[in-house]
């Protein structure tokens, strides 16, 4: 369906044989040539410089025009060229498409079908999209504001001066209908923030049309409420708009339009994309989703190849019975997928997608709140879905560049990885857990290393988990300066050894534990509330063999291997 | 009490052990087994099997093959409902099996041409079968798709037998002081119980429109021959329930 702007001036024109949609693959490039500092705009080639990669590659250099003129002769309906990709989109007819096989140069022709490309949205009661204006947002809602980027570390990022300057960051999304009118982004427009806008489907600049949720997700990155508190972490940034799917009535996208945005991207020089979208099983199978088989895993596997970090979110497949997991592009290795946390215990959500990636690769890679408020038109609202939860992450991996500018884009998504809070302990829930700004302090100590938290006993048959004396503490509780970064719970577990500055803002900490097979496979995870201190009884027998039991409380991981 | 506190010591042990051996005491908020529930599954609507129920009306559409036998429209129709069987032979190819009720209704025009069952004119009057039909059926799907079911065209034979067969008319006023009478008559001999035939189907999703051309004779032997053969062609709508 959503191809269907794009047939328009095709089937005008040819309307002899019933089209489909064909995606046409060169064998070479020949004789082109590219002048970079001409293609690419000049923060795409500063990105490059930055990250010691080559001004450009042969996958910059455009088609050549000879192979691309006999397509359209034959075709007449080009609906995409993919320089990345050395190929073509086009609509044929199986005739067409046979003599396309014939043509010189072309490798591959292979059929494309036009599919849906679903946003990582879980649409609230009140529906999608908006008919009247949202309701004013209760104290509760205000909390949640602050609390989105301040227990991602806001405070560290913005006492070190971090607000994403320097960045420019693409969004890919269903629409941006308001965002130039909203007040949350009024900032943005004053200083010329916002660098460029494409509507991949139309194929205009006019962003502002279509859905709200590329409104929503961009809030979560440079929104501001009307009291200036920022729902999203990278203010400060620069952004690109690029609309490549279609919402509501319009629903359906093609990955094409991620492709072409990608590429638009890159030449306009984006450091982070962020995606809040997803192909589930309309097209693809669970096993399917390997990172190599869909085009917008490839296409993001190649914008991550060209220095951008790709920023995505898991999905909201977790609670349906037939998919539960990642879809793609969130399954590439090197996309870096969110899942959604609950902001009250900080636990997963039962919407969010779980990893892990085919092939028990994984995913995802991070969490964070997966309900937040956004600015909708008209004011703002509280949403829920792993979309937001990816721009939380962007902004923040926009603040952690920004101090380590040179970092290559793969450094800094391990770093990024290494500053979850459960890091290195990881499941196929929560990832690495919500990352946190302090692992990027730039001045200062570095975090102290955890002190361990429990111990292992063996008996017979059994390993135990008992917690440290000094671990199991609940201090006394000290009236925080803003109600807003109160704990969320009355549990009050939380304890001197949590360290992090985020601990102020999050709940009891439950003891996370898994059993992994001999090849790291994590065969079964568990969270449990800490209510005394001999925690965890597990039969040695249900250790896989080879495998281990590793087990996290309050920033300490440790493993206990099988006999 | 004392001599009992042995005792005592011995049934908080066997308790003791009795225990959950498993994060005793402990309150999950969180438990996934990935080693189970992360299996790609063989069971779905693209996958190596697939199950489900479907209903469906279908008209009967055209007219007899002779005077005689003029129908009721949209009356005379098919409602049926049953159970498919799927397995999948490749990405665009499937075979399958389905099992279904047929509740077939002819609903016979009251005028003075009429001459099925007789030229005797009712109120209401209809010959009807309840079958029990199997149709093995080839299916080509288009277009890659994930675990759905997707755009197809299917091809099958089908047969069945119809467990029920009657010819029944109403009268108003009825014999009496009735106001109507039904009557029922129960397995006409001119009525054919075995009957089989062609189909096809063309669906997207749980949606298919439907044609099925029957290639037995409606009525059997021993029929008048004055009987003439009743439409063949049976045009309408499948709903997959999945």
């Amino acid at each position: 369906m959503l191809g269907l702007l794009a047939w328009l001036p095709a089937t005008a024109q040819r309307p002899a044989a019933p089209a489909a949609r064909y995606w046409v693959t060169f064998r070479d490039k020949g004789g082109q040539t590219l002048q970079p500092a001409t293609y690419f705009d000049a923060a795409a080639q500063a990105r490059r410089r930055r990250q010691h990669l080559p001004a450009f590659d042969s996958t910059d250099l455009p088609v050549r025009p000879d192979y691309l003129g006999r397509v359209r002769t034959l075709t007449d309906s080009v609906t995409l060229v993919s320089r990345w990709f050395n190929a073509v989109a086009c609509l044929a007819s199986p005739a067409q498409a046979a003599q396309l096989r014939r043509l010189p140069g072309v490798r591959r022709v292979e059929a494309w079908p036009v599919h849906p490309l679903l946003a990582a949205h879980r649409p609230s009661a009140a529906g999608p999209l908006p008919v009247r204006l949202p309701a004013p947002l209760t104290p509760a809602d205000l909390a949640l504001a602050r609390r989105q980027t301040a227990a991602l570390g806001a405070a560290e990022f913005r006492r070190a001066g971090q607000q994403g300057q320097g960045l420019r960051i693409a969004v890919f999304d269903v629409g941006f209908r308001g965002t130039d009118t909203h007040p949350a982004f009024a900032h943005l427009y004053r200083r010329q923030a916002i660098a460029a806008t494409y509507d991949f489907l139309r194929r205009a600049p006019d962003v502002y049309r279509g859905g709200t949720h590329g409104t929503e997700v961009l809030s979560c990155l440079a929104g501001q409420l009307p009291d200036s508190t920022f729902l999203g972490l990278a203010p400060a940034a620069e952004f690109l708009l690029a609309r490549t799917e279609q919402q509501g009535r319009e629903r359906y996208a093609e990955e094409e339009a991620w492709l072409a945005a990608a590429e638009w991207a890159d030449r306009h020089g984006a450091d982070i994309i962020n995606s809040s979208l997803g192909y589930t099983d309309r097209r693809y199978f669970p096993e399917q989703m390997d990172g190599r088989t869909s085009l917008v895993a490839r296409a993001a596997a190649m914008a991550v190849r060209k220095g951008m970090l790709v920023v995505n979110a898991a999905g909201n497949a977790g609670d349906d019975p037939n998919w539960r997991s990642i879809g793609t592009p969130a399954d590439a290795d090197s996309v870096l997928t969110v899942g959604g946390l609950d902001p009250d215990t900080f636990l997963h959500l039962d919407f969010s997608s779980y990893g892990p990636a085919a092939g028990g690769r994984l995913k995802p890679n991070l969490a964070a709140f997966g309900v937040a408020v956004t600015a909708v038109p008209g004011g703002f609202e509280r949403a829920e879905g792993t979309s937001f939860a990816s721009p939380l992450v962007a902004g923040f991996a926009a603040c952690a560049w920004q101090q380590q500018r040179d970092l290559p884009v793969m450094a800094l998504f391990d770093r990024l990885q290494q500053a979850g809070q459960l890091y290195p302990y990881f499941d196929y829930a929560h990832g690495y857990g919500l990352p946190q700004a302090a692992a990027f302090r730039a001045v200062g100590p570095p975090p102290a290393l955890p002190a361990p938290t429990f111990d292992f006993v063996v008996a017979d048959s059994v390993v135990s988990v008992f917690i440290r004396p000094e671990a199991a503490t609940v201090p006394t509780y000290t009236l925080p300066l803003l109600a807003a970064t109160a704990p969320q719970t009355a549990l009050g577990a939380v304890g001197p050894a949590a360290g992090a500055p985020a601990a102020a803002t999050a709940p009891a900490a439950p003891l996370y534990w898994q059993l992994r097979d001999a090849t790291g496979f994590i065969v079964r995870y568990e969270v449990l509330e800490v209510s005394q201190r001999a925690v965890l009884r597990v039969p040695l027998r249900q250790l896989p063999s080879g495998g281990t039991l590793r087990v996290h409380f309050r920033g300490y991981t440790a493993s206990f291997e099988a006999p | 009490m004392r001599h009992n506190q042995p005792l005592l010591r011995l049934l908080a042990l066997l308790l003791l052990a009795a225990l959950p051996r498993l994060a005793s005491a402990q309150r999950v908020l969180l438990r996934a087994d990935p080693a189970t529930d992360t299996i790609p599954g063989r069971y779905g609507p693209n996958r190596a099997f697939y199950q489900h129920l479907y209903l469906g009306y279908t008209a009967v559409t055209g007219a007899a093959a002779g005077p005689g036998a003029k129908l009721r429209y949209p009356q005379s129709a098919e409602l049926f409902a049953g159970l498919r069987n799927k397995w999948r032979v490749t990405g665009s190819t499937a075979v399958g099996l389905d099992a279904r009720f047929a509740y077939l209704r002819y609903q016979l025009q009251q005028n003075s041409t009429k001459q099925v069952p007789n030229s005797q004119l009712h109120y209401r009057e209809s010959l009807n079968l309840t079958q029990l039909q199997l149709e093995p059926f080839a299916r080509l799907s288009f277009g890659r798709r994930g675990n759905v079911v997707g755009n197809y065209l299917d091809v099958s034979a089908w047969g069945g037998w119809a467990l029920a067969s009657n010819h029944s008319y109403e009268d108003r006023p009825g014999q009496g002081q009735g106001t109507r009478t039904l009557v029922r008559e129960v397995r006409p001999a001119y009525l054919r119980r075995w009957n089989w035939g062609l189909s096809t189907r063309l669906g997207a999703g749980r949606y298919a429109l439907l044609a099925r051309y029957r290639l037995a004779d409606t009525f059997s032997a021993s029929a008048p021959a004055a009987y003439p053969e009743l439409p063949r062609w049976l045009l309408g709508l499948e709903v997959g329930i999945f």
